[in-house]
């Protein structure tokens, strides 16, 4: 199978095998839009390893996957593409093999870099949408004014403990971005001392990946200027709308 | 004016003992700011990285006013 026939099954009307379980939520013509959309994941660790997996699985048609980081032990509590065999393989190249393995209809492009202000625009251009996988203030404030300038959705991810945060920010809307990147010059939340556990980047990688998912089909309604807050420690979950910048 | 506060992750600690989940009301003067009410409970306003009052986004310079539900969080940038 490739994409060309999946497509083609899908035009007359058909969903693929494997795409069977996808017709109750988006459909036919969802995963017709899906498996003709370019999503950017950016980084490959934690989230990112969680955001690849879910999408390559839900069928979307073009992944471009950037890190320039490698595997360590430290990675193995919870990044799913690590592995005891991988250790120091590039993260965005280890993605790149999870999704060959999965689908075929999903074409990838690895970039093993760390995202740049200069080459960003260039890498991400085209994208329909974007992911923040990322584990850092700097490089999530470079995403997200690169997003901005190239008018492309943006799906931001982070976590700290048993805690995390979802939000989907649209090229046409002003929110307050220090809400999700800090108004300080900051380069680390309180991840330093709480950590990354296992479920926590599970938890808000589906997340992000059911937003990248309506946002492609349509279906649902998405994030958009509010942020979904979760602290799993005591299972509360809280959405907070954000205003738009005056 | 009475409020209700929601601390989160390392916020929490500054919840008053016996408080469960970080959960608790609080007893203020009126017109005070959400930075006034985080230092009033011990904590460093630049600890703290998002604030809402009742569902919604706000500055610390935001005023407070009777039975608000305040949140407090802690800024969270881990991947």
């Amino acid at each position: 199978m490739t994409t060309a026939d999946s497509l083609a099954q899908l035009q007359d009307g058909r969903m693929p095998q494997r795409y069977l379980r996808n017709l109750g939520t988006i459909g036919i013509a969802g995963q017709i839009r899906l498996l003709q959309a370019k999503v950017a994941v950016v980084g490959a660790g934690g989230l990112g390893g969680h955001v690849v997996e879910l999408l390559a699985r839900q069928g979307v048609g073009e992944l471009l996957i950037i890190d320039g980081d490698s595997f360590a032990q430290h990675n193995w509590n919870r990044q799913i593409l690590s592995t005891e065999k991988n250790l120091g393989m590039n993260k965005a190249l280890a993605a790149a093999e999870r999704v060959a393995a999965i689908n075929s209809d999903t074409q990838v492009q690895a970039v093993s870099r760390m995202l740049e202000p200069k080459a960003a625009e260039a890498w991400l251009g085209g994208m329909d949408v974007i992911v923040d996988a990322l584990d850092s203030f700097a490089a999530r404030r470079m995403l997200l004014q690169a997003a901005q300038n190239l008018r492309i959705p943006l799906v931001h991810g982070a976590i700290a403990g048993f805690t995390g945060q979802v939000a989907t920010i649209l090229p046409d809307e002003k929110i307050m971005p220090e809400f999700l990147i800090g108004e300080t010059m900051a380069t680390s939340g309180v991840e330093l001392q709480l950590g990354n556990p296992a479920a926590t980047p599970a938890m808000a990688a589906a997340l992000q990946s059911q937003e990248v998912v309506k946002l492609i089909t349509g279906v649902g309604e998405t994030l958009r200027r509010q942020i979904l807050y979760f602290d799993m420690e005591y299972n509360l979950f809280e959405k907070i709308q954000l205003k738009e910048r005056v | 004016m009475q409020l209700e506060i929601r601390l989160y992750a390392t916020l929490r600690q500054y919840a008053p003992p016996g408080s469960i989940a970080g959960v608790f009301s609080l007893e203020l003067p009126e017109g005070k700011t959400v930075d006034a009410l985080a230092e009033a409970i011990g904590i460093c306003p630049d600890k703290v990285h998002m604030r809402m009052v009742n569902g919604i986004g706000v500055a610390g310079s935001h005023h407070l006013k009777d039975h608000d539900r305040v949140g407090l969080f802690p800024p969270v940038g881990g991947g």
